[in-house]
């Protein structure tokens, strides 16, 4: 009872506010997210509608804004080019199914292998292609003079206008203001109603018109696993960045139940998949949102606008949403990751740019991703690697030579560990003292048992010390975390 | 003096903060226990600014919020720790002027609830307002956090009204429940009414049992030593019990809380809470 009181009512009028805020810069969104689809204007404007307001009830993360986004656009755009919209439906409605499964079974824990860096690249790619996604109203037959000097004008209000006053949103004021001087002046430029079809009436329910067969399936499964990755990837970031802003705590494997109850509701609403968006979220917060109130104000006072006042919204000239959409992506791209490229070690600039590298060449986030991840791994492995240190002394006059591991041994290091021993010295016994070692897998075992058995060849006597402690390691559960000696165990056996 | 009996007086920015004070103090002397007051600060991650409703996000949008936003609060902290370190202190003065020895100040971040169950170990006395701060502009007689706070309590309570004096005349609410029984032992223990008359009231129908318990009541407190008399009205107990506050000028009133479960309060109201609106003396509430 309290906790709902709390994420409900406990900040109404911000939440209203906020909420009405978020709603009037998530009308662009939604319609240029669904040019870039390849769909009418009104499957971006029912998704976000729905998406919104779902994720208001069954989210984790209270005051984060979910609604149709650029990032998830682009992954269905060849589905939507070859196969049609009904085909988009059923894959948002398999793509929540796929999201409620990853909810249950936890997987938005796998988020702790998702490293700074690349989400630093993935929050850089994404701003990059949402301005990518502005390009074609900017090149080609449609931009005349009229269109750029339209767009620049609205980025001037956009910034210059908070310095007046901040009760006004200022993306409404430049729409409002284009708008005006595009119907004052008959200008010949594209405007929403070019676009395609906008709601008419409230969304009503309708099952995807598929056959429902294998083939079917395996047409959306593959996009609708990518949406699913894509979605919750971009969605725990953002409630990640909501918390840090908030200084709260959310509950992230209901946040990935939220988001495939709501691209469930969605699909059967006819609109297309979403997920959490970050710009909009930070909007939601500077605008004085925290609570579940305001998702659900901008879910409900999106479609209320549309639908009431679609006259209007159809004259909305492309140029005004372009330049809203340039705020959003600027206002997403990490600027300082460029200054901290200085600052930061190669291995994390590798992985943050190849991040961006992979999505903007295959307008993936998910694949860009996995790129990402892996490279950290790797850059991982390698430095842990370098922890390793051989040395050796001879003992009782000669005869016997005392080598002494200390250090991490492991697929990335097993090779330094096998060339450090020296075979061909000529000597009685050897003794390896591993007890400062950690063995780390079977490449480090196998490893070891190659040393021992050149050792052997060259005549010598081989004694390993410590090899119980040292490959305490080994198996898959180890974890000394919960031991009361864990900090011994790990520094001193 | 040992730390495991001290008085917890709970105070925060209310009108209620001196009367608190006041109690407290007189229950500390009176028992010889050390006394706290303890001012709990919260915080309302819940709760936004909301000053600029401009939407524009610009370079770094997500970093400067952050900055933005942290400072916001760590000033708020900042300022609310030294105001409430300056009222805490003040309180204390009066507590000395009133009496009480080496009276000792902390505050708390955190929830009230949470916060007050932390410390009932160490607690033989808690002192609450019967309202907070946040019900200062609001009409209702008992705040809401009240009942909350008296359920998850194990230790007896003192909820005090907007006037303290030193209690003449002590009312102890009897209904011959266990609860009651047991209140009315440790009202005989207790060095809190050493010398104080006390009368037991007893509403509703005159049955012979009734009669009975009223009589054990009172010859155990008799037995201890205290002037106690005792009395069977007929009537509902919220009405006889108001009524005889009003009439016989009591000025404490003693009663079992909340024994029934948070359902049935739910369903029929609760007695206690019934009893505490009704009543405007303060009030020593047993669990």
């Amino acid at each position: 009872m309290n906790s709902i009181r709390q994420d409900w009512f406990s900040n109404v009028r911000n939440d209203l506010l906020a909420g009405l805020v978020v709603a009037l810069a998530l009308i662009p969104e939604a319609i240029a997210f669904s040019i870039i689809a390849g769909v009418d204007p009104k499957v971006g404007l029912y998704a976000s509608f729905c998406i919104a307001t779902v994720t208001a009830f069954v989210g984790g993360r209270p005051g984060m804004i979910s609604a149709a986004t650029g990032a998830m656009a682009l992954v269905m755009v060849m589905l939507v080019k070859e196969h049609g919209l009904q085909y988009l439906l059923a894959a948002t409605v398999l793509t929540g199914v796929l999201q409620i499964l990853a909810g249950w079974l936890r997987l938005g824990a796998l988020m702790r292998f998702v490293s700074r860096s690349v989400v630093t690249g993935f929050v850089n790619a994404l701003a990059i292609l949402i301005f990518m996604a502005q390009l074609p109203e900017l090149t080609g037959a449609n931009a005349t003079w009229q269109v750029y000097a339209l767009v620049a004008a609205g980025l001037a209000i956009i910034y210059l206008f908070p310095y007046l006053t901040k009760v006004v949103p200022s993306p409404l004021v430049t729409i409002l203001v284009l708008t005006g001087v595009t119907l004052y002046l008959g200008l010949d430029v594209r405007t929403v109603g070019d676009m395609g079809e906008l709601p008419d009436s409230l969304p009503v329910f309708l099952l995807p018109d598929i056959p429902l067969t294998f083939e079917t399936l395996q047409i959306i499964f593959p996009v609708s696993a990518t949406l699913a990755v894509v979605g919750l990837l971009e969605s725990l970031m953002t409630a990640t960045i909501v918390d840090d802003l908030t200084d709260s705590s959310s509950n992230k494997n209901r946040e990935c139940v939220g988001q495939g109850v709501a691209n469930v509701a969605t699909g059967f609403l006819g609109g297309m998949a979403g997920c959490a968006m970050i710009g909009q979220s930070v909007i939601n917060v500077k605008s004085g949102g925290r609570g579940r109130l305001s998702t659900l104000t901008a879910g409900v006072c999106l479609l209320l606008m549309v639908v009431f006042a679609g006259e209007w919204v159809a004259q909305i000239p492309m140029a005004a949403l372009v330049a809203v959409m340039i705020m959003v992506s600027i206002g997403t791209f990490n600027w300082a990751s460029i200054r901290n490229l200085r600052e930061h070690p190669l291995g994390a600039n590798v992985v943050m740019i190849s991040t961006v590298a992979v999505v903007v060449a295959t307008h993936d986030l998910a694949q860009g991703v996995l790129v990402g991840v892996l490279l950290s791994g790797f850059f991982f492995a390698h430095k842990v690697g370098q922890v390793l240190a051989v040395s050796s002394i001879t003992l009782e006059q000669g005869r016997t030579r005392a080598y002494l591991v200390t250090g991490q041994v492991f697929f990335a290091s097993a090779d330094r560990f096998v060339a450090a021993f020296d075979f061909k010295e000529v000597i009685e016994r050897v003794r390896i003292d591993v007890s400062r070692a950690h063995f780390w897998d079977i490449t480090a075992v196998s490893a070891l048992d190659k040393v021992v058995i050149k050792f052997r060849r060259e005549g010598a006597e081989v004694e390993v010390i410590g090899l119980d402690a040292a490959s305490a390691t080994l198996i898959d559960k180890f974890g000394v975390h919960d031991k009361p000696d864990a900090t011994a165990r790990l520094t001193d056996h | 003096m040992h730390d495991e009996d001290k008085i917890l007086a709970c105070v925060d920015r209310s009108h209620f903060a001196e009367t608190v004070t006041d109690a407290a103090t007189w229950a500390a002397r009176r028992l010889s226990a050390p006394l706290e007051l303890l001012h709990i600060l919260d915080r309302h991650p819940e709760i936004g600014s909301g000053k600029d409703h401009s939407g524009a996000i610009g370079f770094n949008a997500q970093q400067a919020l952050l900055t933005e936003l942290a400072e916001e609060d760590a000033a708020r902290s900042k300022a609310a720790r030294e105001q409430g370190r300056i009222f805490l202190n003040q309180l204390r003065e009066r507590a000395i002027a009133a009496g009480a020895v080496a009276p000792d100040v902390r505050q708390r971040h955190g929830d009230l609830e949470e916060t007050l169950v932390g410390q009932q170990s160490s607690v033989r006395l808690f002192v609450l307002g019967r309202r907070g701060e946040s019900a200062e502009t609001t009409q209702r007689d008992l705040g809401r956090n009240v009942e909350r706070v008296v359920r998850a309590l194990k230790k007896p309570i003192l909820a005090v009204t907007e006037q303290f004096q030193e209690p003449r005349r002590v009312l102890i609410a009897f209904d011959g429940g266990g609860m009651a029984r047991r209140g009315v032992e440790l009202v005989a223990r207790s060095p809190l009414f050493q010398g104080l008359p006390i009368h037991v009231l007893m509403s509703g129908k005159a049955t012979r049992d009734g009669a009975r318990q009223l009589e054990w009541a009172r010859t155990t407190l008799e037995k201890a030593g205290l002037a106690a008399s005792a009395a069977l009205l007929p009537g509902d107990a919220e009405r006889v019990i108001a009524g005889a506050v009003h009439e016989q000028e009591f000025d404490l009133l003693i009663m079992g809380a909340y024994s029934h479960s948070p359902i049935r309060t739910l369903l029929f109201g609760s007695k206690t809470s019934d009893l505490l609106r009704s009543a405007r003396i303060p009030t020593l509430l047993l669990r």
